[in-house]
């Protein structure tokens, strides 16, 4: 089904335009990024049932211009007449520039964005529009996969199945470029949590992809998987600290590629000099058996997008080529400071946000070998599955991945012995130096979100296939 | 706007109850790379979240469904009516027990007084950049970059029980990296700080330790193989190791049963040897930004002790978990205030320890009590010397620690958390970077 754009955007789009005219006349380059992206989020568990908002709803504008020095930008979310946003976009470009000059702050200067003449539309097709299952269909589907768990184990403190959707409407408006592009994606999430003598654990398995309600049935069928897993925990101990050799599942091998060369080649890191893999472009930073994709144009998943929040066209960058560090990925304005061309990286977390360099869909690529022979070839680690969180340090190459379950791998067999939570730790090139077995099928998971430090969340897809390590477990 | 959205939903003849929470956002941002302003931004921006109700019976129990909407101000009146009708729609499908709104009361407590109102907004950035790059004077280390927040937002909240609230409130936030450099070798310390109220020699104070954990970062070893070792949580790890007593408090999480907390009974075991800890809630803590008068559902709060010397004496609850509980709710409060222990953090040194002042990002979780992270800066002591070291991780349960763990007499202040300055955990792992 073909995923229509926002009647909003239609109407407001004339407004816009004149927007764009007007303030042309006071500044060198202008654009304007408009919004509306609705969706919800439906959430059922043992004692209670939720319709929310999605956190992803946004509906409101976002301008750009070049001050003669660098860029300013004003977000807003009312339409006035035309005379009157533009005098809101210029007092907001010069209010604390003004201010900020007068204190004597030093002010950088930066090129002018030069952009090609662009127009055209996307729409995104998806098996089940959301509007096209009502609300109570999905509340009854959820309620189905929560009393089908509770019919399946006795241990279950609560069970969670919450499913979210989200269409996303945009227009990307300049001197020179004409874009819109509506898609859908959606996210669901499988939460036992089970008790056994006091001891309470939990799990979770999630749901991904430019999907409609059908990922709703992919949940059903994960139901009886993910109450096995939360079981399996209670049994679990602590990992003895150490170094291990690891087969990650591509959960896990998608965390790792995120944390690793995903944020370490943001080059709005490379401006700030913040970032460690500056230095080591044209040189070996991984295995020969390690090539790793970043882009919107990538992969079908929920960061696939025709154009960024810049106008930039959605693109493929090869970040590591069989284990050597190619390039990074690119917002629009750290490619102006750099000299590179963007590579359609440059996202806000919604219209009220800045735009940053942000990974899209992050993967490792795929290898030949499989994962019996690779279990078989570990005479004593652990295979790694659940991704839960991690955190990036580029200017150092720290990485720090929390993994819900490890289980144990003796002589080339699987014990059934588990060790939960474990907490994978290292510096990045030795653990991606150390990758010598790559399973040959690509999986991505797009369910959590990214953030930059600790704020700015944006919706990225990564993943992998399995991948053979080392890494320290603790 | 919220007239119009309260005069529709007052129409319309399947809302039982409704709430509307305004918020209009007026925003100024700076970005700097080094000393140099890179950008400027600026908001202004209007949400409104309406939550409407539906109450019904079934087998003789009474229920109340609800569904949240976002109201743009760009919607219509049409519009606005078709969101209502929806969410109507939704509510009437969930099937939740009933609780009450919050009924019109008078406040009990004052918001901190403030100064960010004062004046013109634009006039804050300098001082704010003042204090910011004060201490932005050595060879060796400098900040590389920074990120400026200034945010009024005006707040109201509405019901149809008759509350109407309304305040303004301020916060800042600055997102600062610092860089050291020894040798040949280069570190990075970030920070993230929120605040209410402008306090420039706090913000110049931060700035100054995280040039000193820079210098220590960039002296440091790595972190030897330690095993099950003495561990001393200090500054900004302590906030989130506490998370676990703040949830395990709250009435949803006993309510839904995953929380086995019991008023009267001990929160950290029954053998404890060391500091018991006394657990409140603040709405009135200077500099917060989450201090607040009434809570998100309109409540007047106050001040509430939940846990003393280590027992509970009642739960964290807002009004419809409360409600379910048969409790009276303390409001949703999210200003967190830990006491301090009996000991300075001189004699939790006493013996051998790892103290950790920096993690990539130190998590407790708050269901099951266990915790970790990868140590970006601590101190290793070995009983004759004390050095810093990087790299490799810990991890545990508090459960598993609580019984004997001792909190330093000195105190901080992270934005809405006031707590000990230091944690002192025995017998924690502690996985090695060598």
């Amino acid at each position: 089904m073909r995923v229509e754009g926002s009647e909003f955007l239609r109407g407001a789009k004339s407004d816009l335009e004149k927007l764009v005219g007007e303030l042309a006349q006071y500044f060198q380059y202008v654009s304007i990024l408009a919004t509306d992206s609705w969706g919800k989020r439906y959430g059922v568990q043992k004692s209670g049932v939720q319709v929310e908002e999605s956190r992803w709803t946004e509906r409101g504008f976002v301008a750009r211009v070049f001050n003669g020095r660098n860029y300013s930008e004003y977000s807003f979310n009312q339409l006035q007449p035309v005379a009157d946003m533009v005098d809101a976009v210029r007092e907001a470009a010069e209010r604390s520039l003004r201010r900020m000059t007068q204190a004597g702050a030093p002010v950088a200067r930066l090129p002018l964005i030069e952009e090609t003449e662009t127009e055209g539309s996307f729409h995104g097709e998806v098996g089940i529009l959301p509007g096209r299952m009502s609300v109570a269909d999905k509340l009854a589907r959820l309620a189905e996969i929560r009393d089908q768990a509770f019919a399946q184990s006795e241990r279950l403190v609560d069970f969670r199945a919450i499913y979210e959707e989200v269409q996303v409407a945009k227009v990307f408006l300049s001197q020179r470029k004409q874009l819109e592009q509506a898609y859908v994606w959606s996210q669901g999430y499988l939460f036992p949590i089970v008790r056994r003598d006091g001891r309470t654990k939990r799990a979770f398995r999630a749901f991904s992809g430019l999907k409609g309600p059908e990922l709703l049935e992919e949940m059903a069928g994960a139901v009886p998987a993910s109450i096995q897993l939360a079981e399996s925990l209670l049994d679990a101990a602590a990992v003895p600290p150490g170094e291990y050799e690891v087969i990650c599942a591509p959960e896990v091998v998608g965390l790792i590629a995120h944390e690793a060369f995903g944020h370490g080649v943001e080059m709005d890191m490379f401006v700030k000099k913040r970032a460690k893999a500056e230095e080591y472009l044209g040189q070996a930073v991984a295995s020969p058996l390690v090539t790793m994709h970043d882009g919107a144009a990538a992969a079908c998943h929920v960061s696939s997008y025709w154009f960024d929040d810049e106008g930039t066209p959605a693109g493929d960058t090869i970040i590591i080529d069989a284990g050597i560090l190619r390039t990074g990925i690119s917002d629009l304005l750290s490619a102006l400071r750099l000299g590179t061309p963007p590579t359609g990286n440059g996202k806000r977390e919604s219209f009220e946000r800045k735009a940053y360099a942000r990974m899209t869909n992050t993967f490792f690529a795929p290898g030949n070998d499989r994962l019996e022979e690779m279990i078989a070839s570990i005479r004593h680690g652990y295979l790694l599955d659940g991704a839960e969180s991690g955190m990036e340090d580029p200017k150092n190459w720290g990485i720090q991945c929390m993994v819900l379950r490890g289980q144990e791998i003796r002589d080339g067999r699987l014990t059934g012995k588990l060790v939960s939570p474990v907490l994978m730790t290292g510096y990045v090139p030795d653990l991606l130096r150390s990758i010598s077995m790559v399973s040959g099928e690509v999986r991505l998971f797009g369910s959590g979100a990214c953030g930059k430090g600790h704020k700015e969340w944006a919706k990225v897809s990564d993943g992998g296939p399995y991948i053979k390590a080392k890494a320290r477990l603790g | 706007m919220i007239e119009m959205i309260r005069q529709i939903l007052q129409n319309h003849p399947e809302v039982d109850a409704f709430t509307i929470g305004a918020e209009l956002t007026e925003s100024l941002e700076l970005f700097f790379i080094r000393r140099e302003l890179d950008m400027n931004r600026a908001k202004k921006v209007a949400h409104y979240r309406v939550t409407v109700y539906k109450d019904f019976e079934a087998d003789g129990v009474r229920y109340r469904g609800s569904a949240q909407v976002e109201i743009h101000p760009t919607l219509s009146g049409p519009e606005i009516r078709r969101a209502v009708a929806d969410a109507v729609f939704a509510a009437a499908l969930v099937r939740n027990p009933w609780y009450p709104l919050v009924e019109p009361a008078p406040l009990i407590v004052e918001a901190p007084p403030g100064n960010f109102g004062t004046g013109d907004l634009a006039d804050w950035l300098p001082a704010l950049t003042e204090a910011l790059y004060r201490n932005d004077c050595h060879e060796a280390g400098w900040i590389n970059s920074a990120e400026v927040f200034l945010n009024r937002i005006k707040l109201r909240l509405v019901n149809s029980a008759g509350v109407d609230r309304s305040r303004v409130a301020y916060g800042a936030e600055l997102e600062v990296i610092v860089n050291w450099r020894e040798a040949d070798h280069e570190v990075e310390i970030f920070r993230d700080l929120h605040f209410a109220a402008f306090g420039p020699d706090a913000i110049a104070a931060q700035v100054r330790e995280m040039l000193h954990y820079g210098r220590e970062k960039a002296l440091a070893r790595l972190t030897p193989a330690l095993r099950q070792y003495t561990v001393i949580l200090t500054g900004e790890p302590v906030r989130e190791f506490f998370r676990y007593y703040q949830a395990q408090v709250g009435a949803q999480n006993v309510y839904e049963g995953t929380s086995l907390f019991k008023v009267g009974q001990s929160v950290q075991g029954d053998a404890v040897r060391g500091d018991r800890i006394s657990l409140s809630l603040d709405p009135t803590l200077p500099f917060s930004t989450a201090s607040s008068p009434f809570d998100p559902d309109g409540l007047p709060v106050q001040p509430v002790v939940i846990v003393r010397d280590g027992r509970l004496l009642r739960y964290r609850g807002d009004t419809r978990y409360a409600s379910y509980l048969g409790v009276p709710p303390t409001g949703n409060i999210a200003n967190l205030v830990i006491d301090g222990g009996s000991r300075p953090l001189a004699e939790l040194k006493a013996d051998p320890y790892l103290e950790i002042a920096s993690f990539s990002d130190f998590q407790m979780d708050p269901l099951t009590g266990d915790f970790g992270g990868e140590i970006r800066l601590g101190w290793y002591n070995d009983g004759h010397q004390t050095v810093p070291v990087s790299g490799g991780s810990i991890s545990g349960n508090i459960r598993a620690v609580q019984e004997e763990m001792y909190l330093s007499r000195e105190l901080q202040q992270e934005n809405n958390f006031v707590g000990p300055q230091s944690v002192k955990l025995l017998n924690v792992s502690v996985t090695g970077a060598q």
